[in-house]
This record gives C-alpha cells, sequence and structure tokens, in this order.
C-alpha cells in the first residue's frame, strides 16, 4: 500500500515535466493544427548550450537553465521559419515531414559538435529527500510539479486574459479572417512557437537536471513523451496536457514497479492504444473530425 | 481614395480580373455588380490582399499599396466583410469586434492595458459599435450561436470596428429579409455620410440601385459598363451580359 502511494507520487512528480513538455506541444497543435516532430530536438539542443557551458565555463544552474531556454527558443524559431512559416494552410503533412528532416540534422549536428555519447548536467537541488510520514519527495521533483503548474496557469492566463491569445484564438478559429481583420497571423504564430519552445527548454533543464546526463537521445524522448502525453491529455486543451502527463507519469511509475524497466514503456503504449480507440479526443480534447476521402465509385 | 490601375488576376488560363481601372472616392457608395463569376469577389481579395496580383497597381490614399500584407492594409484603413461569413465562433460577440479594432490605433495606447483589455474609450467605440448594429444585447454570446441574420449584422459590425475609411462588402444582403436589408440600407447610408468610401457587391439589385452612387459592371473580368445607377440600367452591354437573369432590373 505504501509502495502503491509512493510510486503514485513519483509518477505523479515525473508526470510533471512530461506535462511541461505537453504543454508546449499543444501550444503548437493548438495554434497551427501541425504537428512539430522537431520539438524534442530543439529541446536537445537547448540542452548541449546548457551542458556546454557548464562543462567549460562551470555555469550553475541558473545560467545553465537561461541557456537552455535560449537554445530551445533559437532552434525552435529556425524550425518555424524552415519548416511551418513557408507552407501554405492546409500543407500540414509537408511541415511534419520537414520537421523530421530538422530532427536528423540537429540530431547529428549535436553528436557532431559533442561526440560522446553521454554528458554530465548540473543537479538543480541537491538537499535531501523531505520525508512525510513513510513517504519521500524530492525537492527538485517538487520544484518540477510547481513550475508545471504554474507555467500551465501562466499559458492559460495569456491565452485567454490577453488581447494577444485572444487573436491567437481568433486565428486558431479562422485565419483567413484573422488576416483580414488585421491580426498580423505570421508574427503571432512565431511568437507562439518561440513560447512553446521555452516551455519545453523549461521542462527538458528540470528532467535533465534529475538526470544529471544528456545524451543525443533526449530529443526523441522529448518529441515522444510530448506527443504521447498530449495525446493522452486531449489534442489541444491545455489543463489536459498536464492531466495526461501526469498520468503517464503515474501508469510508468506503477508498471516500472510491478512489472520492471521493459514493461513499463509498453504499458504505456496500451494506455495511449486504450485511449486512441475508446476516447480519440482524450480526457478533455474533443476529437478531431478528420474527413477521410473514399474514392469515388465502387 | 481607392485606384484600381489595370488591375489582373490570373488563375492559371482564367483571366478572372483583366485590367480592371476603378476609383472609389470617400464619401460615396460604388456598387460592383456583374453576373456570377464576373471577377467581383477576386476584385475585393485583391484590394484586401488576400492573394497578389498578377500585374497591375492598387493605389491607396495616393500610396502603392500592391505588396502590402493584409494586416497592414488594415491598419491603413481597408475593412472588409465576407459574402460566406467568417466569424470568430469560439469567441463573444464582444470579442470579436475587440479583436477587430484597427490595430495603429491600439499601438498608441499603453501597452500593458492593451494586452490586458484595452483602455476606457476603446471599450466605449465598442459599446457604441454593438448600439449601432443593434448587437448591444448580444454582447456576451458566443458568434457561433447568432442567429443567421445577426451573424451578417457582427461580420459588418467588425468591420467597422477597425474604424477602415473604405469598407468592402462582399454580398451583405445574401439570405436577408425585406425588413433586414432596409436597414442595411439605412447603415450603408449612415456610414457615407460620415464621409467613408464604400465598395458594395451586391446581387440583390433593389439594394445597389438605391443606395450606389455609381455603379460598375464587370463581364468576364473586364469593366463593362460604369456610371449613375440609371446609366446602367439602360446600358446595352449591361443588358446583354444580364440576359437570361431575370434580376436584370
Amino acid at each position: 500500500m505504501v509502495d502503491l502511494a509512493q510510486n503514485t507520487i513519483d509518477g505523479l512528480m515525473i508526470g510533471s515535466s512530461y506535462g511541461l513538455l505537453a504543454l508546449g506541444f499543444t501550444v503548437i497543435f493548438g495554434v497551427m493544427r501541425r504537428l512539430n516532430l522537431s520539438y524534442g530536438p530543439s529541446i536537445m539542443i537547448g540542452a548541449y548550450l546548457g551542458t556546454f557551458l557548464y562543462i567549460q565555463q562551470g555555469a550553475g544552474p541558473l545560467a545553465v537553465a537561461g541557456a537552455v531556454v535560449v537554445g530551445s527558443v533559437l532552434a525552435g524559431v529556425y524550425v518555424e521559419r524552415l519548416c511551418f512559416a513557408p507552407m501554405k494552410a492546409g500543407a500540414a503533412i509537408a511541415s511534419m515531414v520537414s520537421s523530421f528532416a530538422i530532427w536528423m540534422q540537429l540530431e547529428q549536428a549535436a553528436i557532431l559538435v559533442l561526440p560522446r555519447h553521454t554528458y554530465p548536467f548540473p543537479p538543480l537541488s541537491t538537499a535531501l529527500p523531505l520525508e512525510f510520514g513513510p513517504f519521500l519527495l524530492r525537492v527538485d521533483h517538487l520544484m518540477m510539479l510547481a513550475c508545471a503548474v504554474l507555467l500551465a496557469f501562466a499559458v492559460h492566463g495569456v491565452l485567454y486574459r490577453t488581447r494577444y491569445g485572444l487573436g491567437l484564438r481568433a486565428i486558431i478559429g479562422n485565419p483567413v479572417a484573422a488576416h483580414l481583420v488585421g491580426i498580423p497571423v505570421r508574427r503571432s504564430v512565431l511568437i507562439a512557437f518561440a513560447g512553446a519552445s521555452a516551455i519545453g527548454g523549461v521542462a527538458g533543464f528540470l528532467v535533465l537536471a534529475v538526470d544529471q546526463q544528456v545524451t543525443p537521445m533526449f530529443g526523441m524522448w522529448a518529441t515522444l513523451k510530448g506527443l504521447v502525453a498530449m495525446m493522452i491529455g486531449g489534442l489541444g486543451s491545455i489543463p489536459g496536457a498536464l492531466l495526461g502527463g501526469l498520468l503517464l507519469g503515474v501508469v510508468e511509475a506503477q508498471s516500472q514497479w510491478y512489472f520492471g524497466p521493459q514493461i513499463r514503456d509498453l504499458v504505456a503504449y496500451l494506455v495511449l492504444f486504450a485511449f486512441l480507440v475508446m476516447r480519440p479526443g482524450g480526457l478533455l480534447g474533443e476529437a478531431p473530425k478528420v474527413e477521410i476521402a473514399l474514392p469515388q465509385g465502387t | 481614395m481607392l485606384e484600381l490601375h489595370r488591375l489582373t488576376k490570373h488563375f492559371g488560363g482564367v483571366r478572372a480580373v483583366d485590367g480592371v481601372d476603378l476609383i472609389v472616392n470617400p464619401g460615396e457608395v460604388l456598387g460592383l455588380i456583374g453576373p456570377n463569376g464576373s471577377g467581383k469577389s477576386t476584385t475585393v481579395n485583391l484590394i484586401c490582399g488576400l492573394f497578389p496580383l498578377t500585374s497591375g497597381l492598387i493605389m491607396f490614399k495616393g500610396e502603392d499599396i500592391s505588396a502590402l500584407p493584409p494586416h497592414e492594409r488594415v491598419t491603413r484603413g481597408i475593412a472588409r466583410t465576407f459574402q460566406n461569413i467568417r466569424l470568430f465562433g469560439q469567441l463573444t460577440v464582444w470579442q470579436n469586434l475587440w479583436v477587430a479594432q484597427n490595430s495603429a490605433e491600439q499601438r498608441r495606447q499603453n501597452p500593458v492595458r492593451r494586452w490586458f483589455g484595452g483602455g476606457g474609450s476603446a471599450r466605449e467605440d465598442i459599446g457604441r459599435t454593438l448600439e449601432f448594429f443593434d448587437l448591444a444585447h448580444k454582447r456576451d454570446e458566443l458568434a457561433g450561436n447568432l442567429a443567421f441574420g445577426e451573424q451578417r449584422r457582427l461580420e459588418f459590425a467588425r468591420a467597422f470596428a477597425a474604424k477602415p475609411v473604405l469598407l468592402l462588402l462582399d454580398e451583405p444582403a445574401a439570405g436577408m429579409n425585406a425588413e433586414e436589408i432596409d436597414q442595411l440600407d439605412a447603415r450603408i447610408r449612415t456610414l457615407r455620410d460620415t464621409g467613408m468610401a464604400i465598395l458594395l457587391i451586391e446581387h440583390h439589385v433593389e439594394l445597389v440601385m438605391s443606395v450606389a452612387d455609381r455603379i460598375a459592371v464587370l463581364n468576364f473580368g473586364q469593366k463593362i459598363a460604369e456610371g449613375s445607377p440609371a446609366e446602367v440600367q439602360n446600358n446595352p452591354l449591361v443588358r446583354e451580359a444580364y440576359l437570361g437573369t431575370a434580376t436584370a432590373a
């Protein structure tokens, strides 16, 4: 029973980082209805910038965090300019495929610059875990959860309480009309992209500070976790992104404890599969209305 | 105000608009009519920058705006409505107007207030706009939930909220009943009398004949006639273009 509860706590903590990754994903997908596969690799570029400063200059956690966020935003803007801005409305597949190409490019670039497989990453906090009765809580885990909740509220606030957010929602509702009532659509989308990458950068820093190491595989890992959490939580829903992340974290923690690490990912994907079949919109999202064009005649 | 010089747009081999010259003056309603597919909507789309010109010039207040992106044309004072309604259905009536307010004017406001809801004068403006278009009682409703006639009014109101000096109305009367058309007629006159330039595309010939100061007729992308409503009505070319359609007044 204590194990079950402790696993749930650990799962929620790790899940909050998945939630953060999904939050950045949701901002991009919600606004543009396009999938950015380079989302994780952009964060990885930021992480490499951070670890580079750490190894070369001995930078502290705050400076590294700043470098990760700045690096992620720069890489994210690069992806937007290259894969998303030039594509016309409706060219969602072209954007996705080109973002896959940039993923490979970013990964290879990272391997070229820092060729060893693993690099150290500075810890966020070396304080001992807090004890609550039989339960243990890691301080850096708590910071991660706090960041996730705060950023989710911040994103929600920007979207629903500011003029910029209103403009974004207008763009989501009707991009053509948004152009023609004077909303600078391209600039707004670029800002949303940069913001999403910044959220991803924060998530990446927190995850890596807990792991205390970074590899080029982190890019793929971040894209996958963010994507799965977003799909479980609901496409385009901000609270959904957070909830999906937390649920994914708990499912992983429990299955790792009871079935071992090999089975853990299998269970996570089974949960995703179950959601896709039974509730394709996820926890809080609306199922996307997909019109399937059947071939004419029989 | 607005001058089109040899405006031309080809889609592949189709000459949607083919060398059209037009002038719209302040305080004037120019009616633009023609059979289906004659290039009326394309002309409006070119003026507001929805797609690039093949050739020609668009002069607005003495400046060439042919290469400007749509949102900058709005900033300079060009607003439009759509033939098929394009509101922001997920936003409320009030938000639809707020998001459309002239961004040049908004930039002069304190940036913090602009982000969080705009100054008092901006709110008063929207209130007056809602009154003028008889939508005040619906201000907190989602635009997607409005009745059809109300959505048409909101389209018009949203274009007006951008404080344009040139208003492009693309079939504003489509689907309206007689009473609504009378109200529309009155609103267009009121706006014209404030000095606004209005380009009105309309199939409803009675409305155009009643409200337009001048009328230009397009057919196959070319201007075939221009003049007062009476002159256009008696023009043999126009009668020929409309032959077989009952609306040829």
